[in-house]
């Protein structure tokens, strides 16, 4: 196995493994999304749609150990690039322009990463580890968001989300080796359009909760 | 049509990074470079500096320039914080001084990355090119036995895009203006002309794997696809090359 | 001495296979007992160090760059000449040896000649097999294109960067040696002498550009692979490191240089625009296949090109030599340019420009295929002019490009130096008077790829070769000559810089050891090289010390042989009465301004042995003989 310990050391293993933890985590999002959006449907769809989830019992669990273990390698292999990039120019320049090539994505991953981080730790001591007797998770969903600080912790984190996106979903598909120039500008357009759903599908949520209260 | 195109003079505060080893503090220095035409070259500015400081018996600028004609790679440094200057596609010795405006200030200041050693002022050490290219960016033929160059019909657009990727200079540009100090356009650039060819097929995988392990104990950074490298690299090559560099990778690293 | 150019005897075309089989053989395990010594890293020093290697032999090389990858065969644009007959048009090895010997105006060495034609085929089955990315047809096969002054179309070419591809694929065979150990690269190096043992050539001393070190080197033969002279005219297209030291160390130490007047300027060079250019930019001749020469007819007419009407152009090359027309070789194209301008038809703010006009190219391809040849060349001009070729005419004006003249070689490519090797641009064998257009880069990969690797090999199995240190006494007195004169260069403390002076003496060869010689002009130009001289080693200011990175030193060293090495040229061009190819001496045309050559008295070598810094050098003649072609006054009517 001492090849595969090869080329996860290297620096194309280490961005490999960012970039197929990472759009795990778009499918997640996609899957969390669709799932969320039930509740426009109101209370009695969004509890019968986490029950659904809770009634898979041993899947959830392997999907969420999964999930730990994916962001466990997503968090590592970020935090050893950006250590390696930091060390690989230790003397910066006095001017430094951008000659068109990075975005507010590409500029910010490292960060907006962090933030991530922070956001999910934040969300799943709110509606994961939370005490779930005597109450419905739509009722705690609704509490939470009726607290405008929530509101703006979450629809702030979102916008966070949607920038990691846009630079991470096309980026993925670069660092796979998938660029074509006949389908990289549909490649990248669709980095566009999903950072967008991601953050509007779920920054629109709490501001829909707070107007409901 | 700017064939009578009127000569101008102008002047410019220069500020340019000295320092006189690779282990010594550097830092910007501040010079007058007065009637400077704008048909000059941005070398030729740097040259016209340099003899007035001669004269007064200061330290000229020392940086690197051979060719000067934007095909040798020996020349380059950040000007205004872009790599090779303001001018798509150029070199710094072809970018010319019509593109400056009068009583402009131009910081000037080297490539600058842990694996391009500081020599003096604007000249830096890049060897590690090199290194990676010896590690593998070859096909591994000798002088003599080789068949006749049209036994083996190569597509015109494998050549062509061949080509794209055979045209990187080894300035050292994309490792300059890469926020990470990546190597990976090059070494992108090197995979590619080869891998795209049928001669450098055979050896395809254990090159990507060489070069790529090389290039990591260089000190390069990695590759965060912010694509500044393509905007500066002075023959426009393109990041296809990087992702052609992962494919090639995985498939030798798994295949 | 007498010169013995060793060429073997036997018919024409069995010479080299003749030669091969009686030159001796170092046995394979014998091989990695020699030392070899390369300076130079172009397309000769590239590949002969990687052929040298892969034999088994030690290596060292040597560049002055950062890189080997840098040489200035890298700026080649238009392409690499093979007799491979690909295009059926009645292209063979005798074809190509013959355009050679014409082309060079009768002046070169038969054997070599058809030895490189017939190695031609070859080189380009390397480079292929490199990976070299030649432009191909859509069937996948090679592409040729017609090339300056040849009448079939044997030129391979990799869009306008040929040079550069054939170097990275010379780089990358080199690259594959150092990384099996074979060859010990020392780049930023900067030879300044050669070492001798007992008559031999068994060292060089460099100076490391980084920190100023002097340093030694010794081995079994030396190769000069350090390119041609043309920067002795200051503007050149040379690159700026280009320079005449290492081989005018040679010279000095005895190595016959031969024909140093032979050099050939380049017809498709950027106009000059100011005192402070420092280099000369030029445009491949392959524009001249689809580009048409023109001035106005009117010598003063200062308008617009889009206002001069046809009528009023004067197609001056298509008009006087109609089967040629655009295509006439470099030195008649050049010299016409010059002629036109002389009589004030020259073009642009200085009147000294002609056009070069795509216009009715592009109408009857397209803008699509013109740009598809070009492209990079038009991209080219519009970054140094700012003018756009697709809509107003280039200008273009004719600029010292390469030199035919060298260190003299034998058949082997050995010195008069024994053990001392001199391949490409740096020797003179060849090109004659005049090097056809795709030829250099050819000449380059035959030396190194093909021709060296079997030589070398002749001369050390039959050489008895002491052992040498560079502890001896001849490495240390001539390391110690080298610091005296850093040190004394140091020391002046002029007024002048070096550049300036370079200036100076690059007016003065262009002006009258230029395009157009005249023994008058010639013999004013020998009275100011000597009072530059004098002038340069009372006057020059050189800045910061020895042991340091320090340019101004360098170019210091450079300029001071670039003004020696000027006197040579002026004497061997007063010398040869006569005009010839790149050598054009007023006193001798026809009555139609064309070249008037005198096979009589010179159809020789002029080579030229050092003999002190007062004296004039010693002369001597190698005789051509020409038995297979028979010289013709060269028409391209």
């Amino acid at each position: 196995m001492n090849w595969l310990l090869d080329i996860i050391e290297s620096s194309i293993g280490k961005k490999l493994l960012m970039a197929l933890t990472g759009l795990g985590f778009c499918v997640f999002l996609f899957g969390h999304l669709a799932g969320n959006l039930t509740i426009y449907g109101g209370k009695d769809a969004f509890n019968s749609y986490a029950e659904h989830l809770h009634s898979l019992g041993p899947i959830l669990t392997v999907a969420e150990i999964g999930l730990l273990v994916f962001a466990m390698v997503h968090i590592l292999s970020g935090i050893f690039l950006f250590w390696g990039n930091l060390k690989a120019r230790p003397q910066r320049y006095v001017i430094n322009k951008s000659a068109g090539g990075r975005t507010i994505g590409s500029r910010t991953m490292p960060y907006t990463g962090f933030l991530v981080l922070l956001f999910v730790i934040f969300h799943l001591m709110n509606f994961h580890f939370v005490d779930k007797t005597n109450t419905t998770i739509f009722q705690i969903v609704q509490n939470a968001f009726s607290d405008p600080i929530y509101v703006g912790i979450y629809v702030a984190a979102m916008l966070v989300v949607g920038i990691h996106v846009s630079h991470g979903f096309w980026s993925a598909f670069q660092t796979l080796g998938a660029n074509h120039p006949k389908y990289m500008p549909l490649i990248k357009g669709l980095s566009i359009c999903f950072s967008l759903i991601v953050g509007m599908g779920f920054g629109f949520l709490p501001i829909y909760f707070l107007f409901m209260s | 049509m700017t064939q009578s195109n009127g000569k101008k003079n102008i002047n410019l505060t220069l500020k340019v990074w000295r320092q006189v080893g690779p282990n010594v503090k550097g830092r910007l220095e501040t010079y007058q470079a007065n009637n400077i035409s704008t048909d000059m070259s941005f070398l030729e500015m740097l040259d016209v500096v340099n003899e007035e400081l001669i004269i007064n018996h200061r330290d000229p600028i020392a940086f690197d320039h051979d060719c000067r004609e934007g095909i040798c790679g020996m020349c380059g440094a950040v000007v205004n914080g872009r790599a090779h200057g303001p001018e798509k596609g150029t070199t710094l010795c072809q970018l010319h001084m019509r593109h400056f405006s009068d009583r402009d200030t131009v910081v000037i200041e080297p490539w600058r990355s842990r694996a391009f050693k500081i020599i003096k002022d604007l000249v830096v050490d890049r060897s590690a090119l090199d290194v990676i290219i010896q590690a593998g960016g070859y096909i591994s033929v000798s002088a003599g036995g080789t068949p006749d160059a049209n036994v083996i019909p190569v597509p015109q657009e494998a050549a062509e895009k061949a080509m794209d990727a055979a045209a990187c200079i080894g300035c050292g540009a994309c490792v300059a203006a890469c926020p990470n100090a990546s190597a990976m356009l090059f070494v992108g650039a090197k995979v590619s002309h080869l891998a795209l060819l049928p001669q450098g097929v055979p050896e395809a995988a254990r090159r990507v794997l060489k070069m790529v392990q090389k290039m990591d104990e260089c000190g390069f950074g990695n590759c965060t696809n912010e694509t500044e490298c393509e905007a500066v690299c002075p023959k426009e090559i393109s990041i296809t090359n990087i992702a052609r560099l992962n494919r090639e990778y995985i498939k030798a690293g798994f295949l | 001495m007498q010169l013995d150019s060793k060429v073997p005897g036997g018919p024409l075309s069995e010479k080299w296979d003749k030669h091969l089989f009686d030159l001796k053989l170092v046995n394979p395990a014998n091989k990695r007992k020699f030392e070899i010594i390369v300076v130079g890293t172009g397309l000769a020093g590239g590949s002969a160090s990687a052929t040298l290697a892969e034999l088994g032999y030690n290596v060292k090389t040597f560049c002055i760059q950062d890189s080997p990858r840098r040489a200035h065969s890298i700026a080649a644009q238009g392409g690499i000449n093979a007799a491979k007959n690909y295009s059926n048009d009645g292209d063979s090895v005798w074809r190509l040896f013959y355009d050679t010997v014409k082309g060079g105006d009768y002046r070169s060495r038969e054997a070599n000649v058809y030895r490189l034609a017939q190695v031609s085929n070859n080189i380009i089955d390397q480079c292929v097999a490199q990976g070299v990315p030649f432009a191909r047809e859509y069937g996948g096969l090679l592409a040729n294109r017609s090339f300056g002054g040849a009448q079939v179309s044997r030129t391979f070419y990799a869009r306008g960067q040929t040079g550069q591809q054939l170097l990275i694929g010379a780089y990358s065979a080199l690259s594959r040696q150092i990384a099996a150990g074979k060859v010990k690269m020392f780049t930023r190096r900067d030879m300044l002498d050669l070492v001798l043992v007992n008559g031999k050539a068994r060292g060089i001393v460099t100076r490391n550009l980084v920190n100023g070190n002097i340093e030694t080197h010794a081995a079994d033969a030396v190769v000069l692979a350090t390119g041609g002279y043309g920067n002795t005219f200051y503007l050149s297209t040379n690159a700026m490191a280009s320079n005449v030291s290492a081989a005018y160390s040679a010279y000095k130490k005895g190595a016959f240089f031969a024909n140093p007047c032979y050099t050939q300027i380049h017809p498709t060079c950027i106009p000059v625009h100011g005192t402070y250019q420092s280099k000369l930019t030029l445009m491949s001749e392959s524009l001249r296949n689809d580009g048409r020469v023109w001035v106005p007819k009117n010598p003063g007419d200062k308008r617009l090109p889009s206002q001069i009407s046809e009528s009023e152009r004067d197609y001056y090359l298509e008009n006087k030599y109609p089967s040629f027309g655009n295509l006439v070789p470099r030195d008649v194209a050049s010299r016409n340019a010059k002629l036109q301008c002389d009589q004030g038809k020259g073009v642009g703010e200085t009147g000294l420009a002609v056009y070069l006009d795509f216009k009715d190219a592009i109408q009857r391809d397209g803008k699509d295929v013109i740009a598809k040849k070009y492209g990079n060349l038009f991209q080219m001009y519009e970054k140094i002019t700012a003018d756009n070729p697709y809509e107003t005419p280039m200008m273009i004006y004719p600029a010292v490009h390469y030199t035919m003249g060298g260190l003299w070689v034998d058949y082997n490519l050995m010195s008069t130096i024994p053990g001392l090797f001199v391949l490409g641009e740096a020797n003179f064998s060849d090109h004659g008077a005049n090097r056809l257009g795709a030829s250099a880069l050819m000449q380059g990969l035959a030396d190194g790829y093909f021709i060296i690797p079997y030589t070398i090999g002749g001369y050390l199995a039959g050489t008895k070769l002491e052992k040498v240190s560079t502890d001896d006494a001849g490495f240390k007195a001539t390391a110690e000559d080298v610091e005296a004169r850093i040190k004394k260069l140091l020391s002046i403390g002029g007024k002048r810089t070096v550049d300036d002076f370079h200036r100076q003496l690059g007016n003065i060869m262009w002006e009258y050891c230029g395009m157009a010689r005249s023994a008058k002009g010639l013999t004013k130009a020998k009275d100011l090289i000597a009072e530059l001289r004098a002038e340069f080693w009372e006057n020059v200011l050189v800045s910061g010390s020895g042991n340091q990175f320090n340019q101004s030193l360098e170019k210091a060293g450079h300029v001071a042989d670039f003004i020696e090495f000027g006197k040579l040229m002026v004497l061997d061009a007063l010398a040869r009465k006569e005009s010839c190819g790149g050598h054009f001496n007023e006193d001798y045309q026809t009555e139609e301004n064309e070249a008037k050559r005198d096979d009589e008295s010179f159809c020789h070598v002029a080579a030229w042995e050092y003999a002190g810094d007062e004296n004039e050098p010693n002369f001597q003649k190698e005789a051509l003989n020409f038995e297979n072609v028979t010289l013709t006054q060269r028409s391209y009517k």
